[in-house]
Parts: C-alpha cells; structure tokens; sequence
C-alpha cells in the first residue's frame, strides 16, 4: 500500500514539476517542423529515394502518406528522445539529494526499496507517456494530415513495400520495442542519479554513456566485436525489425531479453547503491 | 527505572578516515526534551542520522521504543517525526501539496482536514496553496514543524531547529517545544549550538566531543555541581577594591578583569547577594550585575579539559 502511495506521489511530482513538459513540448516542436517540412516538400524528398530504383519498378498511389511519414518521424527522432527522457528520470534521485528532501523521504517508514521502485515505476510510466505521445502525433496525426497508404521502407536488404492494413501491428510493436529502449535509457539515468547529489551529473553521464556506447557500435573494429552485442545501444533500433518482412523474430526476441537484461541488472545496482547510501547532503 | 524510547550502545560512524561518532551510548527516556550539545563537527547530525536510518552505522546498536532499528525500521519511523537541519521542500509545489506528499509515506495518513489544521496550528494558515518557493525561511521552519507533527510521533527529532531564525521565530519554536513537552508529553530530542536553549528546554542532555560523549545526564544535576559565575560592571578606579573585598568570600575564585570596568568572578550562589550588598556598603558603584549561563561555562570548561 505504501509502496502504490509513494508510486502516486512520484507521478504527481513529474506531473507539477515544469521540466517534465519540456520532453513533450519538444517532441511537439520537433514532430511539427518534420511534418511542415514533409507536407512542403516531402514529394521531393521521396523522388530522390525512389529514382534509383525507377528503371525497375514503377511506383504508383500515395506514397508520401502517413505511414511513411511516421516511420521517418521515427527515424529522426528517436535518437533524440533519450535526453528528454533522461532529464525527467536522471532527477528522481539526485534531484530530490540535492533539494533536501531525500533526507525527509529516507526518514518516513517506507523502505528504500519500495522508494526507489516506485521511483523506477514513475519514471517508466513517464517514458510511456513520452512513447505514447511521439507515437500519437507521428502515426495519428501523420494519417490524419497525410492519409493511409502502402508503407515503403528501405533497409540494408533493399526495398520492403508493405501493405497498408498490415503497417498499424507494426507500428504497435516497434513502439514496444522503442519503450523497452527508452525505458533502459530511464533505468540507466535513475541509477547514475543513485550516486549523485545534483541533478546535472546524472543527464549528462547518461547521454554520455549513450554516445559512448553508440561510438562503440558504429566502428567497425574487431576488438568491440564480442561486447557490441550486450551494449543495449547496440538494440535501441530494434523497433525497425517490425518493419522488415519476414519478420526476423529471434532477433527481436534477442533485443528484448537483452534490453530487460539490463534493466533487471541496473535496478539491481541502483537497490545496492541506495541502500548502501549514507544520506549526508 | 523510568521507560527508555532511545537507547544507543556503543555507537561508531566513519567516513573515510574520519571517525565522526567514536562508540557513543546514550538514553533517553519517555517525555524527555533532551538536548544533543557539541561544537561543529562534534557527530550530533550524524548520530541523529543513524537514529533515522539516514547513515548506517559501522558500529553499534539503536534500540528505538524498545526495538531494534534495523529489524524495525517502518514501525519505528511511523513513531518519529523530525527535522533535519534546513526544512527542506520541493518548491514547486504548494504547502499543501508537500505535506500531503509527506503524510502518504508517513505511516498514517493524513486527511485535507488534518493537513489544514496543522498548517494552522504551525501559523500558516491562508498560504495552504502557495508555492513553498515563495516562503521565507522562517516560514519553511513552520511548515518543517507542521510536517513533523502531522502524523502525531511520539518521538520528534529536531537537528538545530532554531537555526536561521529570527529573535520571534526563535521564541515561538522554544514555545512550541516547551508546549509540546507539557502538554502532550512527547519525548524531543533536539541539538542546538545556542547553550541558554537547551539549558531552558532540556531535562537531560549529551555532551558529544570529537563523536564521544563527554558528559551525559540530567541539566539539572550536572549544572548544580557547578558554582555561579557573574559579571558585574563598576569602574576603573574601584576593580582593586572590589578584588580586594571579594577575597574576603572565602568560595569566590578566578577573579578576572573584563576591559577597563568590569570584571568577572566565579563565586557561590549564596554569597552573590551579601556580595553585592558589601561593594555598595564600601562605596564601589554596582552599575550591572549578570549571571554568566552556567552551561556556558560548563560547556567550555568540558571542552577545555
């Protein structure tokens, strides 16, 4: 009971804090200019794409519709959600050291680790939010201003063409997928903030510890070849699987035990760290 | 053998290198306003602290309301409130707002009708729905108090409470302590660098030095030992004369000049008006007689030794 209250608690204090609207309101922003710039010149964006394949194929109907516009919001986006995520998340710890009231939380009869998992259950309930409403305004306001219609996708393997009434399952799945990540990036930035006492150090560690992994994914060079693919940066695309035909279950199934892994694993240091926590500040 | 709400044996606490508290035992027993004194540094915050599970100890047992802390964490908190140095709240958010935040993980929670009430009993009343970022210091201390009382403890805990006050703030809080003790009988554990305080509040008292307690017991008992020390200013022309007549009191010592008028004299309380009485007879003007709070005294000289 205690632990649902303190659960509350945490959601009515992102829910008045001003910064968790920052998140929203540039997903908003971004997600707006994307969709203004497609709908002035989205037809000639895609001419660039689809000529390489012209002499071949020949290419008819909506194909700047809504849910290729989704999945380009998408795309672009979701490199970028990791930092508004983490600006919410990193400062459900460090945040509450480094105002003072850590001290008077720690001191009420809740245990630490009912604090810090409705913590951890707040901070996931905001990313959902903040996946929930990317997805809203990509594919529901994308549809809505730029209609239905087949969805081209062009991958490492080629060109992959989906029928129209077979994108929105997709859709519904890569936004799992793109929650499991973002969720590791929430799980990752409230465990840096266990170790904090200012609410700087946990976004900045957590974006940087973000790019690192990144930089390690790209190079191509061996010596990384046996970590790069336990780094959870490594499946933060995974949402695109949904997109390829056939389905390439395993590895998806292999990005999804791989990114609760790391949740399961960081919720384990953060309980070890905050109990050990002598709470000074 | 009066009942023991605290009970602290030989407790320890180490950063690093440094020893904050070095195997410090303590009581305190039902309906005590017990006081924590000790200079800065000296481990009061700290074994406050660990008496709240904000620091874990390396060393040591505390036993709270007859149970161990460890064991009994959640029952036990549910019993306490505190105040932990500066009243801290989230700013963003109204008085209201933060104490009902506060009451949800207290244990009992409490009602809008309870909340209202208490902000009105800690002298906020109208400013329920302002934000706390907008409130002075003082009245942040108010609603720290109002948090500490809402869930009705039986133990309050309160780290310098009267620090960054002003001279009302600081009378209202000794007030508050002084009805909660006569009144509703709680037991208050306070620190407080201000010795006349807890020498006004306190029944019992710690002495903690360098993380050791020096000295523990009833105020009381440990200041009655003590002689008076006072402070009586004349002029220059007569300090000989009053050395020389205070030498005929036979359990006046340490007499010691105070710049060129004064002087200070550590003599029984019983001689302090036949003292006084005898400058006057022999012609040495008495412009001010103070008596030095004994505790002060009896603080440095602790120290000292």
């Amino acid at each position: 009971m205690i632990f649902l209250r303190s659960t509350r608690n945490e959601l009515i204090k992102i829910a008045l804090k001003p910064r968790s609207y920052l998140g929203l309101a540039a997903i908003t922003g971004l997600v707006g200019i994307i969709l203004f710039a497609l709908k002035a010149d989205g037809l000639s964006m895609i001419s660039f794409v689809t000529a390489s394949f012209e002499q071949t194929l020949r290419f008819e109907g909506n194909l700047l519709n809504g849910n290729l516009v989704a999945f380009i919001v998408l795309q672009m986006l979701i490199i970028h959600i990791p930092l508004l995520v983490a600006l919410v998340t990193g400062d459900l710890i460090s945040g509450e050291a480094a105002m003072g009231t850590l001290r008077l939380l720690v001191s009420k009869p809740i245990s630490r680790t009912q604090l810090l998992l409705s913590k951890f259950l707040a901070g996931g309930i905001y990313t959902l939010l903040v996946v929930l409403w990317l997805g809203f305004l990509a594919v529901i306001v994308g549809q809505w201003l730029f209609g239905v219609g087949d969805l081209m996708v062009l991958n490492s393997d080629g060109l992959v063409i989906l029928q129209a009434d077979d994108v929105n399952w997709r859709y519904a799945g890569g936004f799992c997928v793109a929650f499991l990540a973002l969720l590791t990036v929430s799980s990752l930035s409230i465990t840096l903030s266990c170790f904090s006492d200012n609410s700087i150090g946990p976004i900045v560690s957590t974006m940087a510890i973000i790019l690192l992994f990144t930089i390690i994914v790209t190079l191509d060079v061996p010596i990384f070849d046996p970590i790069r693919p336990y780094l959870f940066t490594t499946h933060m695309a995974a949402w695109r699987s949904f997109f390829e035909d056939p389905l390439p279950w395993e590895s998806i199934k292999k990005s999804i035990y791989i990114l609760l892994g790391h949740n399961l694993l960081l919720i384990g240091i953060s309980l070890f760290a905050f109990h050990r926590k002598d709470i000074t500040v | 053998m009066p009942n023991s709400i605290i009970s602290i044996r030989h407790l320890a606490k180490r950063f690093g290198q440094f020893e904050a508290v070095k195997d410090l035992s303590l009581d305190v027993h039902q309906g005590d306003v017990y006081g924590f004194l000790g200079p800065n540094g000296a481990g009061k915050s700290t074994t406050m602290r660990c008496m709240l599970s904000l620091i874990r100890p390396n060393h040591g047992d505390i036993h709270l309301f007859g149970k161990d802390l460890r064991s009994n964490r959640a029952s036990i908190l549910a019993r306490v409130g505190c105040l932990i140095e500066k009243p801290d709240f989230y700013k963003f958010l109204s008085a209201y707002r933060n104490l009902d935040l506060f009451s949800n993980i207290s244990g009992k929670p409490s009602s809008k009708k309870e909340i209202y009430e208490m902000l009105e009993f800690v002298g906020l009343q109208g400013r329920e729905k302002d934000h706390v970022g907008g409130f002075s210091h003082g009245m942040r201390q108010r609603l720290g108090i109002a948090q500490t009382l809402l869930h009705n403890p039986d133990l309050i805990v309160l780290d310098e409470p009267t620090t960054g006050l002003d001279p009302q703030g600081i009378i209202d809080m000794r007030n508050l302590i002084l009805r909660l003790k006569t009144e509703q009988h709680k037991t208050i554990v306070f620190s407080s660098h201000n010795l006349a305080e807890v020498e006004i509040l306190c029944n019992r008292m710690v002495i903690i030095h360098q993380g050791k307690s020096i000295v523990e017991g009833s105020v009381q008992e440990l200041l009655h030992e003590q002689d008076q020390v006072i402070r009586i200013q004349s002029d220059a022309v007569h300090l000989d004369a009053a050395y020389s007549l205070s030498q005929s009191f036979p359990k006046a010592i340490q007499f010691k000049k105070l710049g060129l008028d004064g002087f200070e004299l550590t003599m029984a309380k019983s001689d302090i008006p036949a003292f006084n009485q005898a400058m006057v007879a022999a012609g040495i003007p008495v412009y001010s007689l103070e008596t030095k709070r004994k505790l002060e005294d009896y603080f440095i000289n602790l120290l000292q030794a």
